[in-house]
């Protein structure tokens, strides 16, 4: 059978998701900060597929899913830009520092 | 545990995602961050590749590498940049208390998973694999996938609506 | 008789009046007092007249509901609440009157009045209470009335301290009283006299809790009557200005005491031990106080000491089973001794000085106090023919009659120092020469007099209407239609008279002799036993001993609470304030309104919850 254990396909996935995470809450440029988000939802989309396969029942599902995500990613990467252009325009900056507007 | 190839592809391709994601956090340039980002995703296909999901391995590269990738240049470049990360300031303690707070969440987790073995079950998954996502996804899953569609035009649409001008949204209301 | 209960209500109106016009009506605030005071007085007269004939009066109203139990308010026209109602509202109108001259000239003449107008109420309003309960509420703002007036000087340092020390010396009596009336609630359910007494009488309480019950309610009343060894408070009052003193420490708040021994007569009445502790701490008081007052040299402490003495004969004649006694003499004393202090404070008004050392021949140039206030001393020393002779006699008579023979000797003495240290006074303030410092001594305006003049009249005639020889018209009234109050009057052997006359005149003799013909030496005594002078002098050191022992204690306990609170309960408070203002700091830090911030903390605290479930026993 495989060499490869599934705990290592899962352990890559949680150390990518890690990273995504804490690039998103501490790096200060919006658009890495959208970028690392997508990295977490690929490291989700590795254990699906690991799933998928090295599940407690083996199927094709998880890779359905997997792609649906990547969709639901793609459009979020979309329209999370389209709102970083739109913040860009009003206040010249894509500093999320300087968008503390949820404190007034 | 044994050094076969599978092995050893799993373990390049491992340590090419994560330097990926360290460089992500470590570079200074922010169109390098979104460079190294893309051996990372590209990596991720490899492993999709291991796991026998060749179609999604694809789509991530095609998806990720390539659309999302450039979007997000496309992103970059519209927007004015310093090119450089700026330092934050006073953000020292946040950064030290959230690194610790991921550190044990990636602890809680492992301890979760570090010994997890299934009962390996025979699957024939890499046979025809995209015969049968394409089975799947326009037998069981339509409505879900039609779905899909609408999210994406959606997404379309607002991402249009938002990213155009305010004068020109007030030109057409009146 | 119905509306009883307005009496009370016109010195409120004045007081509330006063607390809200009293700064533009300025002197003229006078005229509300004493028109309010007026209206009760003659209020008063019509009551006790229609008593005179009617049966007693009582309406109450559901005060509280609490489960089964119904506390009740009210009013009672009894005897004694009617008569004790002409004596209140008739002091307190001459002392309104006696104010307006004496007080003339104050700036706080508004606060002045509103204050008298508040005890007033607070005084009325105690006597016609019919349950305990609304007497200890009356009581206690009665204490607070006296407070306010004797701190009235409050910018003198002593006035202040007067006034605290008599509001917690009488507070540690209000301590015995309320636990006296909760444990009667406690035995009888009620709080009403009329229950308690049927309650009593019934045998429903046992002897011991009659007993305990009535001692403690007695502690309120010397507390409040300024008995041994609660007196101290008492001439310290004298702090206040004079009319007060006149009002409340010699007329009616210190008989408060005495009043409220003589409305719960009859359950002292059920129990041989409360009897004889009353007349016991009567006697000693009556005696202990004169002794003091023999030494004294400050002319309203004189009258204070005379005060503490004369309410220990009242408290005597209680305990004697004498209840008409104590009662008569509560009346004729109120009278001659309220007219003795308006009187002093005419001769302070005139001289301005309370010391008696420096005073002197101010009979021929006080013209109208000079006689007024022998009068008054006349009628306290006992002399016949004055009121308080018929009432002295009462008590003698009504201590020999119960057999207190030792504490008839004991009173008998002191009737003797009585008449002794009054006619001291009296002749070290009116006769001898007059001194170099007192050249522009005038009389007093009549506003002034004229109140004193009525006093003075009833000093003389107020012991008529109960003698041995014209008819206990007052103490037949008194008791009529209850037994337990004891007789009208009591029959006495004929000498005692005789002893008590004899004894004050010889007091008055040996008075005129060292002070006045000055042919015993006024050193004589000491010179030959200074210890003794000393020691009278000084009190008894009560004062000296109290501040030894119990204040020292006091002082010493509240030091250490006071460590405590500073370094334990403050520490907490300061730690606790410090902790959330931290904890608000640190919020108000965190809301800055990034996104990011938010998401760390949401993590952070997911992320610690995860790593406890992991190390508990992993995932539930």
């Amino acid at each position: 059978m495989s060499s490869v254990p599934v705990s290592a396909f899962l352990a890559l996935a949680l150390i990518l998701f890690c990273i995504g995470l804490y690039g998103a809450l501490t790096k200060r440029n919006t658009v890495i900060v959208l970028i690392s988000i997508e990295l977490m939802l690929n490291a989700v989309n590795i254990n699906l597929v690991t799933f998928s396969k090295y599940g407690v029942n083996p199927s094709i599902t998880g890779q359905v899913f997997a792609l649906f995500a990547i969709a639901v990613a793609a459009a979020e990467a979309a329209v999370g830009l389209a709102i970083l252009i739109a913040l860009y325009r009003n206040r010249r900056t894509v500093n999320i520092d300087e968008m503390n507007q949820l404190k007034n | 545990m044994t050094l076969t190839g599978e092995f050893f592809a799993f373990m390049s391709l491992a340590l090419v995602a994560v330097i990926g994601g360290v460089l992500l956090l470590n570079l200074t340039k922010v169109i390098h961050m979104v460079v190294a980002l893309v051996f990372t995703f590209v990596s991720i296909a490899g492993i999709y590749v291991l796991l026998s999901a060749e179609f999604v391995a694809v789509v991530q590269v095609m998806i990720y590498s390539g659309a999302i990738t450039i979007i997000m240049l496309f992103g970059i470049m519209l927007t004015r940049h310093h090119g450089e990360e700026a330092e934050p300031k006073g953000g020292g303690l946040r950064k030290l208390l959230l690194f610790l707070g991921v550190l044990g969440f990636g602890a809680a987790v492992y301890l979760g998973i570090y010994d997890l073995n299934f009962e390996a079950v025979p699957n024939t998954l890499h046979e025809n694999n995209t015969e049968q996502i394409g089975i799947s996804l326009y037998s069981q899953y339509i409505i879900p996938f039609e779905l899909t569609s609408v999210i994406l035009l959606v997404a379309l649409v607002g991402a249009i609506v938002l990213a155009r001008k305010d004068d020109e949204k007030e030109g057409d209301k009146e | 008789m119905e509306n009883a209960w307005l009496i009370p209500l016109f010195p409120l109106v004045s007081f509330l009046l006063l607390l809200l016009f009293g700064k533009k009506l300025k002197e003229a605030s006078a005229f509300v007092g004493i028109l309010a005071t007026l209206a009760s007085l003659v209020y008063s007269i019509l009551v006790l007249l229609e008593r005179l004939s009617e049966p007693t009066y009582k309406a109450e109203t559901v005060w509280l509901t609490i489960g089964d139990l119904q506390l009740t308010a009210g009013f009672e026209v009894n005897q004694l609440n009617a008569l004790m109602l002409v004596i209140v509202s008739l002091v307190s109108f001459l002392v309104h009157t006696y104010s307006k001259g004496y007080m003339h000239g104050d700036e706080r003449i508004p606060v002045f009045y509103a204050y008298l107008g508040l005890f007033t109420f607070a005084m009325l309003g105690l006597v016609i209470s019919p349950n305990l309960l609304q007497t200890y509420i009356f009581w206690e703002l009665v204490g607070v009335g006296s407070f306010l007036l004797i701190g009235f000087y409050f910018y003198k340092e002593s006035a202040k301290a007067a006034a605290k020390k008599a509001f917690i010396m009488t507070r540690i009596g209000d301590v015995g009283l309320l636990i006296g009336m909760i444990l009667l609630f406690w035995q009888t359910g009620s709080f009403e006299y009329d229950e308690i007494f049927a309650a009593v009488e019934e045998g429903a309480v046992s002897g011991t809790m009659i007993t305990l019950t009535a001692i403690l309610i007695f502690i309120g009343a010397v507390g409040k009557s300024g008995q041994f060894p609660l007196h101290t408070w008492l001439p310290d009052a004298m702090e206040g200005p004079t009319p007060v003193s006149a009002l409340i420490h010699a007329a009616t708040m210190v008989a408060a005491g005495v009043y409220l021994v003589a409305s719960m007569f009859p359950l002292f009445n059920a129990s041989e031990t409360a009897m004889l502790t009353v007349a016991i701490i009567g006697a000693f008081t009556a005696i202990f106080a004169a002794t003091i007052g023999l030494v004294q040299t400050d002319i309203k402490r004189v009258l204070a000491f005379s005060t503490v003495s004369q309410l220990g004969y009242m408290m005597l004649a209680l305990g004697s089973a004498g209840y008409v006694a104590g009662v008569f003499h509560l009346m004729t004393h109120a009278f001659f001794k309220a007219l003795l202090f308006l009187a002093a404070g005419s001769v302070i008004h005139a001289v301005h000085t309370q010391d008696i050392e420096k005073m002197g021949g101010l009979w021929k140039k006080l013209t109208f106090t000079g006689p007024l206030f022998l009068i008054g001393t006349l009628a306290i020393s006992g002399v016949p023919l004055f009121s308080g002779f018929f009432s002295k006699d009462e008590i003698l008579i009504a201590a020999w009659a119960h057999g207190n023979y030792g504490l008839f000797w004991l009173a008998v003495i002191a009737a003797f120092f009585t008449a002794f240290y009054m006619f001291r006074l009296f002749f070290m303030v009116f006769s001898g020469e007059a001194r170099s410092e007192m050249k522009n001594v005038h009389e007093s305006p009549s506003v002034m007099t004229l109140p004193m003049v009525v006093l003075a009249v009833l000093a003389v005639v107020a012991g008529y209407v109960n003698t041995p020889w014209f008819g206990s018209f007052l103490g037949d009234w008194l008791v009529e239609g209850n037994e337990a109050l004891g007789h009208g009057h009591i029959a006495g052997p004929g000498w005692i008279m005789i002893v008590a006359t004899a004894v004050s005149l010889l007091g008055i003799l040996l008075a005129w002799m060292m002070y006045s013909k000055k042919s015993i030496s006024r050193d004589w005594l000491s010179s030959r036993a200074p210890i003794v002078y000393g020691i009278v002098k000084n009190k008894y050191y009560i004062d000296e001993i109290y501040n030894q022992t119990v204040v020292f204690g006091a002082k010493a306990i509240s030091l250490f609470l006071r460590f405590i609170e500073i370094f334990l309960v403050e520490g907490i408070v300061k730690l606790t304030t410090a902790a959330v203002q931290a904890l608000g700091k640190t919020g108000a830090k965190i809301h800055s309104g990034q996104v990011q911030t938010y998401g760390t903390i949401a993590f952070v605290g997911l992320a610690v919850l995860m790593v406890i479930f992991a190390l508990t026993g992993g995932y539930l």
